[in-house]
């Protein structure tokens, strides 16, 4: 069990939590500092919420200098969620980072940002050259997180798979908006998360299941009954987002519960 | 921070519209500014847990001060005593007001937090004046309490029934030469109005936002505050005025 990126920062805050995950996924690190997008970045809706935080992060270079060190002292595994804009921004940031972590988690999917972000994961050429690119400066494993924002996660998926991924985690948020319909104008524009996507997540991992690598199931949990539903959708693992955001001693509950199911 | 499931132990009405739930909840120590990260229902729906400031703390009694704006504050609002709620906190930076003659500003359901930072001044022997606005005469909250813990109490209402005054047009008319602070807390327009006038004292606000976590893990209330975003639930939420951007 994997603390999902973006919900828990970078493990620092609750070290109690992230050192009982088997790994934590950092927030997205772009190669260059990225301030983020003006409030209101969340906005709860029915079983779930919308965000539009707009990978906020340091960028790639403060972020090897001051976060890395202070994350070498958990007792987790580290991967590191990247976002690019481009083919060379992949191949730089996992250059940069190198073999401090454990390997890093292609973010091909942040609907929350203009340019690169979910474009890239959309288009299975693009998607396949980024990890191509990408293995070439890294021997450590190499998970692309695949979005299912209006298209074919599993032609994506196999052509990632062929150009060197090791793992796919998937879903990443779901476009989605909501509206002020006092001011008659847009609210938020962002990416939905939480239970409400949950039956989507499942589907989508069971429809990746025959790939020939590990698939990493991210949408929705709340409770080991959700991660034995993952696993029984043929996830080999679960990643724990939005939960933490209600309680951030959420993935301590929820790996007692799954316990209860395996025994 | 800690989980804490706590017992309503007593609950009123205030107005119509706005509530306060007591529970007992000892050893903690919170500063004014900081809140709670209340849980409407054990269900997913709401999903997030609602920021809710703290109101009074005496004797290890916390009292929070709801108005029913939405679905969830509607659903806590029928909470009653003897049923549990679950909330996480104290969340927020640990303000430590400045020990000068001070004028507390309040808009408007803004008084909650600036009820609790009224105590803390009373109890530290700050002296300060209190000037507190709302809507209709009938929504004062806190109204003895506050004339009883200043040294002077100025309550306006906009629709009142001899004057209709404001926060922001009754400040302009008194003299703050006296004040070595001012902590403000209401509507953004509130906000704004305040900062256009540039008063001589430093005025720190208790900000709010829709917020994720309420504790730094999601990035989800951003303020741009000194040049950049901050989060308004770790490095505030009570702000300096002047530093802070409003976006549209």
């Amino acid at each position: 069990m994997f603390l999902a990126s973006g919900t828990f920062e970078y493990g620092l805050i609750y070290k109690r939590v992230t050192n009982k995950a088997g790994a934590i996924f950092t927030k997205g690190i772009t190669a260059r500092p990225r301030g983020g997008n003006p409030s209101p970045r969340v906005y709860e809706t029915a079983c779930g919420l919308i965000n539009s935080v707009g990978l906020e992060n340091p960028g790639v270079e403060i972020f090897c200098k001051d976060i890395l060190p202070k994350m070498r002292k958990l007792k987790t595994r580290i991967f590191v969620n990247v976002a690019g804009f481009s083919v060379n921004d992949f191949v730089q940031i996992v250059g940069e980072i190198g073999t401090e972590v454990d390997g890093f988690e292609l973010n091909v999917s942040c609907p929350n940002v203009e340019g690169g972000g979910v474009a890239f994961g959309r288009d299975p050429e693009v998607c396949s050259r980024v990890v191509a690119e990408v293995r070439k400066v890294t021997k450590l494993p190499v998970i692309v997180k695949l979005t299912a924002n209006f298209c074919d996660p599993l032609v994506i998926g196999r052509r990632c798979v062929e150009a060197g991924a090791d793992g796919i985690s998937l879903i990443n948020t779901l476009h989605a908006m909501a509206f002020d319909i006092n001011k008659r104008k847009v609210m938020i524009k962002g990416g939905l998360s939480g239970p409400a996507i949950k039956p989507f997540a499942l589907y989508c991992v069971n429809y990746l299941k025959d790939l020939e690598v590990p698939i990493i199931g991210v949408g929705g949990i709340m409770s080991g009954r959700d991660v034995y539903e993952f696993l029984l959708a043929g996830a080999s693992a679960v990643e724990i987002g939005s939960a933490t955001l209600r309680d951030p001693y959420a993935p301590l509950r929820i790996i007692k519960e799954l316990e209860s199911y395996t025994g | 921070m800690v989980l804490h499931r706590l017992s309503i132990i007593k609950k009123r009405w205030f107005t119509t519209s706005i509530f306060g739930l007591e529970f007992r909840l000892p050893g903690i120590r919170p500063l004014p500014g900081q809140f709670f990260q209340v849980q409407v229902d054990e269900g997913v729906d709401p999903f997030l847990n609602r920021p809710i400031s703290i109101a009074s703390y005496v004797n290890a009694r916390l009292l929070i001060v709801v108005k029913v704006v939405g679905r969830g504050t509607r659903i806590l609002g029928m909470k009653e005593p003897g049923e549990f709620v679950k909330m996480l906190g104290p969340f927020g930076r640990r303000f430590r007001p400045p020990k000068r003659k001070s004028l507390i500003v309040a808009g408007g359901i803004g008084i909650a937090p600036l009820h609790f930072m009224a105590e803390h001044l009373f109890r530290n022997k700050i002296s300060f004046d209190v000037l507190y606005g709302v809507r209709r005469k009938d929504e004062f909250i806190f109204r003895d309490e506050l004339a009883k813990m200043s040294e002077r109490s100025v309550f306006v209402a906009e629709r009142g029934y001899k004057k209709q005054e404001t926060v922001v047009s009754k400040i302009q008319k008194m003299d703050l030469g006296d004040y070595g602070a001012a902590y403000a807390c209401g509507p953004r327009e509130m906000f704004i109005a305040l900062q256009e006038l540039n008063l001589p004292m430093p005025i720190y606000a208790f900000c709010e936002d829709f917020m994720g976590c309420g504790c730094g893990l999601c990035l989800g209330c951003a303020i741009m505050y000194k040049n950049e975003y901050h989060r308004i639930c770790t490095d505030g939420p009570v702000l300096e005025l002047g530093e802070i951007v409003f976006e549209v």
